[in-house]
């Protein structure tokens, strides 16, 4: 390969891609070992019988199948999309070595190109990864031409690649550096979520019988189909030339964007560079300088996260997904549809504790300046309960009211999804104390998640209080048996403080 | 008057001693320069008396405070500033010390004219309203030492506190920590900026190995080495083994 080349460039990428794959593997092999065996897991007990039962299914070009086809194809494009969004953002954002490629004699269009190439590959194996267990076996077992819908997820992929980049950069135009990421990781939620809201839409609106998918199946036949809508169920059944007339044509459009923004890139990215210094005008709000350690660390806490767009966009992730359901809850509760209230109770609280985990995780282990708390004369126990109260109170604020109406439409109920969804924040927040992860709040950005651990503990934690919450809102006193085994859980994974500061020393070395 | 700081038979080990069987005491209202090669062990000595490393053995009283024993109320006496600033990037400079204010306990109305008088003092009080992700290192290590300073601390502990700033900042800081010894503050200083040492400094302390080689005024280290026109570069130079002539 000739230096300086677009596959000279892209090797590169994916070297340092790897490398990062490699670092993070070396950090926690455990989760690699662990996702290994829930593909192994979900091949053999979901995707073997599908194929199995796909054998006896011949699939034909129909109205229906083209209708079912199109529609999944859109899905896993808009989520493909809500990736790309933001990943764009962070594109411009992200320095790394973009100063150093721009100051080469590379052409910013080639370094684009890579760039963007290199997004839609790993869009493309995230997505293998999660259909992959599912699609191999079928096409082994039943449909080896099947094999080509793999050939379509590239396709979604750099389709979605360009359309991300263009989105972005409009923004960028249109509203500015700074706001541009805010909003694309904001949008990157709503696209995200939009998928799942139009599916409840139905429950929203009170249809309680069918689905979405029932419907459209049903009006299927009727829908005037042009010629093109068919190529997406061709080429997913192997039809080369339905593949490669996708393929040239998601092709295409991501070199039309390249050849269009190319030479945008390049000044966007500069001027993205000096936006974190200058964009954020001074606004000089009164300060309150009262209150002590706790007022001050709670007060630092709800600044930091009510400015972190990333972490504000994965929250209102959660938040999508609990309104509607707190809304079903509510009719149900206003209608005495006592039969679906326990179910709605439990799953408010499960969500409710996931929110407050995303919230706690952030404002206990996120600290840029741990020397500075550390050197405090406070207890380190007050700037614990102070993270805690500043990660409680969006989640209060928000459950507050669905609450207090839920209490006045079924007053058992709302009693106990109340004392639920307090249990179940408090042992997320406790969780995430004894298994913190301190680090700069720019590299959560990275990280994300917290460990393996720790999120299957608030999994498992959360799933037996909400459990018990179901049970005592149907009145039913079994609800003590998964509530035990909630405290049970929390008494064999709690660690003291002697155990905490152990565990941040041994991290440290 | 009691000493600002006593250490005794202060030791440390990591892989090897990084601090090993440290003596030193700093007076009440001097301004104490502490000074080695790379790796002598000042920044680790700093840490155990700021109450963020625990040493293995030894004694730190700041004050009379026992630090060991009671790390609380020997932390209210003193202020860290590390060379890397500790702030929050998306905070203004006038949150920060909002909050620096409310770990220390400081009333109200005092922090909120200390902030004002320290954020105009070092040149930041126009910028008080913007986040400090935009700042320079310059504007950084300013509103870290202005976080240092807010609740008035008796002794300040800085570890290479003029790294990165530009003459003019470096400066506003100079004056600034001379005002504080002349208000009586006790200022513990660690700078590779051997002039620094020379021109502010009341006492010099110079360590490698973690321990203490010499320490005194600088007419004292000369007359130790028997040349009185001596500069500081010579005489660190010679008590590190550091002075090997250059190749032409």
């Amino acid at each position: 390969m000739r230096p300086g080349s677009t596959l000279w460039l892209l090797a590169h990428e994916m070297r340092l891609g790897w490398r990062g794959v490699l670092a993070r593997r070396g950090e926690n092999r455990r989760s690699g070992w662990v996702a290994l065996i829930s593909v192994a897991l979900v091949t053999l007990l979901a995707g073997v019988p599908l194929g199995l039962m796909m054998r006896r299914i011949e699939i034909t070009v129909t109205p229906t199948g083209i209708v079912l086809a199109d529609v999944v194809l859109a899905v896993i494009f808009s989520l493909m999309l809500s990736q790309t969004v933001a990943a764009a953002a962070d594109v411009l954002y992200d320095r790394g070595d973009l100063d150093l490629l721009f100051s080469s004699p590379i052409s910013p269009r080639k370094v684009l190109t890579v760039r963007f190439a290199a997004i839609a590959l790993n869009l493309f194996l995230v997505f293998s990864a999660f259909l992959g267990p599912f699609l191999v076996p079928i096409a082994l077992i039943a449909h080896p031409p099947w094999l080509a819908a793999f050939g379509v997820l590239a396709v979604i992929a750099v389709a979605a690649t360009a359309c991300g980049l263009v989105l972005a950069m409009a923004m960028f135009a249109a509203i500015g550096p700074r706001r541009t990421r805010t909003i694309a990781q904001v949008l990157s939620a709503l696209i995200g979520a939009g998928f799942f809201l139009v599916t409840q839409a139905r429950t929203l609106f009170g249809h309680a019988a069918g689905s979405v998918w029932s419907d459209l199946m049903a009006a299927a036949p009727a829908i005037p189909l042009p010629p093109a809508a068919a190529l997406p169920l061709k080429a997913l059944m192997g039809d080369p030339g339905a593949l490669a007339i996708l393929l040239a044509a998601a092709v295409a459009m991501f070199a039309c964007v390249n050849v269009w923004l190319g030479g945008r890139f390049a000044a966007d990215s500069a001027a993205a560079g000096g936006a974190e210094a200058s964009a954020v005008k001074a606004r000089t709000r009164p300060v309150a300088f009262t209150g002590g350690a706790f007022a001050a660390t709670v007060r630092k806490e709800l600044r930091l996260m009510a400015r972190d767009a990333a972490l504000m966009s994965q929250v209102m992730l959660r938040v999508l997904y609990l309104l509607p359901l707190a809304f079903v809850l509510l009719r149900n509760a206003g209608a005495r549809e006592t039969l679906a209230l326990p179910g709605g109770a439990a799953a408010l609280t499960f969500v409710a504790g996931q929110v407050a985990a995303s919230l706690s995780w952030i404002t206990v282990s996120a600290e840029d300046a741990p020397d500075l708390i550390a050197c405090a004369p406070t207890p380190v126990s007050t700037f614990r309960q102070a993270k805690l109260a500043a990660a409680f109170m969006p989640v209060a604020i928000l459950l507050t009211p669905i609450l207090a109406v839920l209490t006045m439409l079924s007053p058992g109920v709302g009693l106990a999804a109340t004392a639920g969804c307090v249990a179940t924040a408090l042992a997320n927040g406790l969780i995430n104390i004894w298994y913190q992860r301190p680090a700069k709040r720019a590299e959560f950005r990275r990280r994300r998640g917290s460990s393996w651990f720790s999120t299957l503990a608030e999994l498992l934690v959360g799933a037996a209080i909400a459990t018990a919450t179901g049970l005592a809102a149907a009145g039913q006193p079994w609800a003590v048996i998964p509530a035990l085994v909630a405290g049970v859980l929390l008494l064999a994974i709690r660690r003291t403080d002697a155990q905490i500061a152990q565990a941040l020393r041994a991290a440290a070395r | 008057m009691t000493d600002a700081l006593v250490i005794k038979g202060l030791n440390k080990t990591f892989r090897a001693p990084a601090v090993d069987d440290l003596n030193l005491t700093v007076r009440s209202g001097e301004l104490y320069a502490l000074l080695g090669p790379n790796g002598a062990g000042k920044t680790t000595t700093l840490r155990m008396v700021a109450g963020l490393l625990k040493p293995d053995s030894g004694v730190i009283e700041i004050f009379g405070v026992d630090a060991l024993a009671d790390p609380t109320a020997a932390k209210r006496l003193l202020a860290w500033a590390p060379d890397e600033p500790m702030l929050y990037d998306r905070l203004t400079p006038l949150e920060y010390l909002e909050f620096v204010a409310g770990l220390w306990g400081v009333e109200a109305q005092t922090a909120r004219d200390r902030s004002e008088e320290l954020l105009r003092m070092l040149g930041l009080w126009e910028e008080r309203g913007r986040r400090c992700e935009g700042f320079s290192r310059g504007m950084k290590q300013k509103t870290a030492l202005a976080g240092a300073l807010i609740h008035d601390p008796k002794l300040l502990i800085l570890d290479e506190p003029l790294t990165g700033l530009d003459a003019g900042a470096a400066r506003q800081v100079k004056d600034l920590l001379s005002a504080r010894t002349r208000a009586g503050a006790t200022v513990i200083l660690t700078t590779h900026i051997l002039e620094v040492a020379e021109r502010m400094a009341d006492r010099i302390g110079i360590i490698q190995h973690g321990r203490l080689l010499t320490e005194g005024r600088l007419e004292d280290l000369r007359a130790q080495a028997g040349d009185g026109a001596a500069t500081l570069e010579d005489l660190f130079l010679d008590l590190t083994g550091q002075d090997q002539a250059t190749p032409a």
